[in-house]
């Protein structure tokens, strides 16, 4: 049952009980009311039959002092009693309830007026005065004596009527008098009970509930909660319970979340201090590699991080924004060649633009007057998402370099003059002995030779060497112009001449007379040629051709094409040929005595002019190797 | 006709004296070119050949003294160098020089050099 279901009885029983006290009490005052009613009508009849007592004796009395003395007054006295007592019986009967009694009454009444009969005869008699002894002998006392005497009987039962009335009466009003005192003190107590239960129904599940909250709220899941039933306190303890057994995982689930934070914390903190450790070995290394580094943000390029090798390369911007700005803008790079580097070309720039940058060599030019050269790699720095964050950029002194390849190339310079300064002695020796000195002995002739060709060999060797220094130091200089090919060929076949002479080999050159100039270096361009001419001349089997064919390409070039037939060159050699200190092998550079420099020389003076080296060979039938020169414009 | 020739070093000056004397040149030599400047006058040469690097004054500072000297700057001068290089010839040229002569030279030809250089 619902606790509003009990609710409303408790306060219907209050009600019911209300209504059957209101009944009682109405019931018992009906009662009493009856009672008093019963009680007056008691008393009514016992007066009226008190007067009727009364009048019969009256009447008696008149009749008898008439007949004694005759007197009318008694006469009259009588009537008038008697028209008094005529309504008498009637108006008792009204107040009698009892049949018995209002027949003997009735019986009574006959009796009286028999008497009254008998009377009334005695009177009239009396007033003829025929007869005395009527007088006398007066026949209507015996009736009247048994009047009389009933009429004691019904006054004195009338009497105890009446008491008995009054009794029940006054039993009832104090009855009803105790009970109007009772009822408050009753509803008093009923109101207590229906408290009491009340408090049993509501207070005491609140209670429990209550009691149970504060166990919770200190922490004790393990409580008694109240019987589950099925009304609003159920509820509320299951709605409890639910909170309770909610509030319990939760407080799990929060337990479960401190621990899971505690651990959380405590790899957290690992991994800040080993991203600590990670950070300051980082910040050692980079403070310590001889490398300048510098890391900065994007897009801004502000410097985050820059080590001190850095500082004293490039020096530290300035941390005022204006300051900065002026500071890269008086910033000076320049290329090697001496051109300004724009500042979107700087490495680190290009890096923050997305651009990895390796070795982008510059001079730079800090404030302080140097002038560096550095090596600038750069790299963009990038999130998870891909995100330019920044770059780095490492930047490499290489003033060191510089000297190195500033010494090597002095070194080249002062052996080669220092190597052809005795050779120009005893070249110019020997030529002007063999020419102008007679040797009678042949022999002498040929050894002084000997000497000759060996220095030329030496002079030559020295050349190959200080123009492959050259070409690698980057310094080979060119100075290209329009030249006629006629010419050219001209001054390589003169040159080769020297070496064609006393040799079997014929040399042959076809070049077409509508053959336009060349943009070449003439002198590096004869050189070129003459080499692969003298190279072929040496490969060349005796008593064969080597030629020299000149055409024009549709491209714009000029192609030189000499060709030997020669032993060929193995496929797998072509690629070699090119390189520095090749030859096919041993017995070949003892057999044709050469530095290995001269192909690689020959690649490197075409290429430098924009042309191209190539060689077709096959083995047992010959080689052509060609190269090819711009047309002039 | 007669050329100073200014050469320090002993062999090459040698070979370089006794070369052109077989073509037919008087030769005066000197070590430097102090000694260019100090010969200049007396002897009165129809053409100058200096070395390019000689100790004391080498042939780029003596080219530039005769070039702006009145009395010697219409000699004619003809480097001898171990710098063949164009920028070389074209600085040489440029201070005033009328050609140049590689080395190591030809003693052969060195005298027949000079003198297509000198346009004879």
């Amino acid at each position: 049952m619902s606790l509003r279901g009990r609710i409303f009885a408790v306060i219907g029983i209050m009600v019911a009980a209300t209504l059957v006290q209101a009944l009682a009490v109405g019931w018992f005052e009906s009662r009493r009311k009856a009672s008093n009613d019963a009680m007056m009508r008691a008393e009514t009849r016992f007066e009226h039959q008190t007067r009727m007592n009364r009048v019969v004796v009256e009447l008696e009395f008149e009749q008898r002092s008439y007949l004694l003395t005759g007197l009318p007054e008694f006469r009259a006295e009588f009537d008038r009693r008697w028209t008094e007592y005529v309504s008498l019986p009637t108006v008792l009967a009204g107040y009698i309830d009892d049949e018995k009694d209002k027949l003997a009454l009735t019986r009574l009444d006959q009796q009286l007026k028999q008497w009254y009969a008998l009377a009334c005869d005695s009177m009239n008699r009396r007033t003829q005065l025929t007869d005395l002894a009527l007088v006398v002998r007066d026949q209507t006392a015996p009736p009247m004596r048994r009047i009389q005497n009933e009429l004691d009987t019904n006054q004195r039962h009338d009497l105890a009527l009446l008491s008995e009335k009054v009794t029940t009466a006054s039993d009832l009003n104090f009855r009803n008098a105790l009970v109007t005192l009772a009822l408050p003190a009753f509803d008093i107590v009923m109101l207590l009970v229906l408290v009491a239960l009340l408090a049993r129904i509501l207070l005491d599940p609140l209670a429990a509930v209550a009691e149970s909250a504060r166990q919770i709220s200190g922490g004790n899941f393990d409580v008694r909660l109240p019987p589950d039933k099925r009304d609003e306190i159920g509820a509320l303890v299951r709605a409890f319970r639910d909170m309770s057994s909610a509030v319990q995982r939760r407080q799990h689930d929060l337990t479960d979340a401190l621990v899971r934070e505690r651990e959380i914390s405590q790899m957290y903190a690992e991994l800040r201090t080993n991203a600590e450790q990670e950070s300051a070995r980082l910040q050692a290394t980079i403070a310590t590699v001889p490398a300048a580094l510098v890391i900065m943000e994007a897009p801004s390029g502000r410097v985050v991080l820059q080590n001190a090798a850095a500082d004293m390369l490039i020096g530290r911007e300035p941390d005022e924004e204006g300051d900065r700005q002026r500071y890269w803008e008086s910033f000076r790079a320049s290329y090697r060649d001496g051109r300004q580097c724009p500042a979107e070309d700087w490495g680190p720039r290009r890096a923050l633009r997305g651009e990895v940058t390796v070795g982008q060599e510059l001079i730079v030019k800090p404030r302080d007057g140097r002038t560096i050269p550095i090596l600038v790699s750069a790299a963009p720095l990038r999130n998870d998402l891909g995100a330019i964050t920044g770059a780095v950029a490492a930047f490499q002194d290489i003033t060191n370099l510089y000297e190195v390849d500033r010494l090597k190339s002095e070194f080249v310079s002062i052996v080669s003059h220092e190597l052809r300064t005795p050779l120009t002695s005893i070249k110019g020796s020997l030529q002007l002995l063999v020419t102008d000195v007679p040797m009678p002995d042949p022999d002498h002739r040929v050894l002084m030779h000997v000497a000759l060709s060996n220095t030329d060999r030496l002079i030559r060797i020295i050349n190959d060497i200080l123009d492959i220094s050259k070409i690698e130091a980057g310094k080979l200089e060119l100075n290209p112009r329009p030249f006629d090919v006629h010419e050219l060929v001209h001054l390589s076949l003169q040159s080769v001449g020297q070496i064609a002479t006393g040799s079997s080999v014929a040399l042959v050159h076809v070049v077409p007379k509508d053959i336009p100039k060349i943009n070449a270096d003439p002198d590096r361009t004869i050189q070129a040629i003459v080499n692969l001419l003298s190279n072929a001349l040496k490969y060349a089997p005796p008593r064969s051709e080597v030629t020299l064919d000149v055409t024009q390409t549709p491209a714009g070039f000029v192609t030189f094409a000499i060709t030997d037939r020669g032993t060929g060159i193995p496929a797998d050699k072509l690629s070699l040929l090119f390189k520095k200190f090749q030859q096919i092998d041993g017995a070949d550079t003892r057999k044709f005595r050469g530095t290995g420099l001269g192909l690689a020389i020959t690649k490197a003076l075409v290429e430098a002019q924009g042309g191209s080296v190539g060689v077709i060979s096959e083995k047992g039938k010959g080689s052509t190797f060609s190269i090819t020169v711009p047309v002039a414009r | 006709m007669k050329l100073l020739l200014a050469e320090d070093e002993p062999d090459v000056q040698l070979i370089a004296r006794l070369s052109l004397k077989r073509a037919g040149f008087e030769v005066v030599t000197v070590n430097n070119g102090l000694e260019v400047l100090d010969r200049v006058g007396p002897e009165a040469p129809d053409a100058i050949l200096l070395d390019w690097m000689m100790p004391d004054m080498d042939g780029f500072e003596t080219c530039m003294r005769l070039k702006a000297d009145p009395a010697t700057k219409d000699i004619p001068v003809i480097f001898l160098t171990a710098k063949v290089q164009e920028s070389e010839v074209a600085k040489a040229l440029a201070l005033g020089a009328i050609g140049c002569i590689g080395k190591p030279f030809d003693a052969l030809t060195l005298g027949q050099q000079v003198l297509t250089i000198l346009g004879k």
